[in-house]
């Protein structure tokens, strides 16, 4: 029996499809990937109208200094006290830089023990082969553990001052949120960001896993992955994020990842801050699992900075997920 | 072996030296340059033959291992994203600019004149 393909048959297969383009006659992109032109938008002039209104009464209520005495005095007193707050800052600067050790003594701080510790004895005590990453999230992870705070209050005052509080179903118009002219549904964008964003996101993961085998950590990775969200969200709009990243998500991750830091490591100042006794063994230094709690620790940080990234860019650019 | 080593050694300073003078016009030309186009193809330029070449010198040099192998991953996305942002920057141009004859001619090409041309 022949395994002779008919005409109309063969046209459907592969192989054709693939002789064609190298012969030239067919373009691949041709049909499939082609750029829209950007839908028009349509003015709203009674809309704009009302929001103009609304923002010139606003700048006047504000502004408008000669029928506002507080304002006025206000403006007067604070002039006053930014320059001798100024002063003062200058004073007690030039005063602390006079009491600095003079450069290349040999009894400065930054060569006492405690740096000769770390280098010696840091592989042995944290168990991790990334001194940096034993310092930060072993001898001061105290420290670190007010950092991720930091972020987390930065993005609460972010969110009270960028916020949009609007009932839902009642987006935004564009002309709000200043998006006229941005690139939408750009299908070179989407289809780039469909080759580039798995991969990027499991760079972040590796790169926050690894934190204790070699360089990366918590806030690098999790920026990586910070980084992976905004692409993904430009490329496809909110309507696609709002699907796995609402604000419920982020709350979620958010607190239960400093909760988790802090039970962590609030566990290994209870079993002696020294270290003294901890159940939790060190494991090999370079296997994946080692080095106690800062695998965890890692994880935890790198959520709260992806979060953060993305909740940032969010706010600025929408005021709201 | 020696000479094997010294070949390439050689080979790979070729390349990275490649790629340090493609840098160096892109530096020039993204100062010089006055409008956003030209100074994008510029830009661009640097991120695609110039990390190509020094990456692919930084691979000769180092041989074959892990860190060429993560070496080449920075060449692929640079190579993905950094047309994909100049053709975004690109776009944005074009709907913006308000007065485009001061800097291009546009030419409104009817779809299909190209094909009467042929003929």
């Amino acid at each position: 029996m022949s395994r002779k393909l008919s005409e109309e048959e063969y046209k459907k297969t592969l192989s054709y499809r693939v002789e064609q383009w190298f012969a030239g006659q067919r373009d691949p992109y041709l049909e499939h990937l082609r750029m829209k032109p950007q839908a028009e938008r349509t003015p709203e002039p009674e809309r704009e109208e009302a929001l103009r209104e609304e923002k010139k009464e606003r700048l006047d209520k504000v502004y408008r200094i000669s029928d506002n005495r507080p304002v006025k005095l206000f403006e007067k007193l604070y002039r006053i006290f930014c320059i001798a707050f100024c002063f003062f800052l200058v004073a007690m600067l030039l005063i602390a830089v006079s009491f600095l050790p003079s450069y290349g003594e040999d009894e400065k701080p930054v060569n006492n023990e405690v740096s000769r510790r770390y280098i010696e004895k840091g592989l042995q005590e944290t168990g991790a082969v990334n001194i940096v990453t034993g310092m930060i999230l072993d001898y001061r992870a105290f420290d670190t553990l007010g950092e991720s705070h930091v972020l987390f209050a930065a993005t609460c005052t972010v969110l009270i001052l960028l916020r949009h509080d609007k009932k839902k179903g009642e987006r935004d118009t564009e002309e709000e949120s200043d998006r006229v002219y941005e690139p939408k549904n750009d299908v070179i964008l989407q289809m780039v960001t469909k080759v580039l964003v798995p991969p990027i996101i499991l760079f972040g993961i590796y790169v926050i896993l690894c934190g204790h085998l070699g360089p990366g950590g918590g806030f690098s990775g999790g920026a990586v992955i910070g980084a992976g969200l905004i692409l993904y969200l430009n490329a496809f709009g909110f309507a696609k994020t709002e699907k796995f990243f609402s604000e419920k998500t982020y709350k979620v991750l958010s607190v239960s990842a400093l909760g988790c830091y802090c039970l962590a490591k609030s566990y290994s100042f209870y079993t002696g801050a020294n270290h003294i006794e901890s159940v939790i063994p060190l494991g090999t230094p370079g296997a994946i699992l080692s080095s106690g709690l800062i695998l965890v620790l890692n994880i935890c940080v790198g959520i709260v900075v992806a979060g953060t990234m993305y909740t940032f860019y969010v706010m600025f650019r929408k005021g709201g997920y | 072996m020696a000479a094997l080593e010294w070949i390439r050694f050689c080979a790979g300073g070729l390349f990275l030296l490649c790629g340090i003078v493609f840098f160096v016009f892109e530096m020039i030309g993204v100062f010089r340059f006055r409008y956003v186009m030209n100074r994008m193809h510029a830009a661009a330029m640097g991120d695609t033959l110039g990390i190509g070449f020094s990456m692919l010198g930084l691979m000769i040099l180092c041989g074959f291992n892990f860190t060429s192998l993560k070496m080449l991953c920075v060449v692929i996305f640079l190579w993905f994203s950094s047309p994909a942002s100049s053709h975004l920057i690109a776009r944005l141009e074009v709907t913006t600019d308000e007065e485009p004859e001061k800097h291009y001619k546009k030419k409104n090409i009817e779809p299909g004149e190209k094909e009467k041309e042929a003929v």
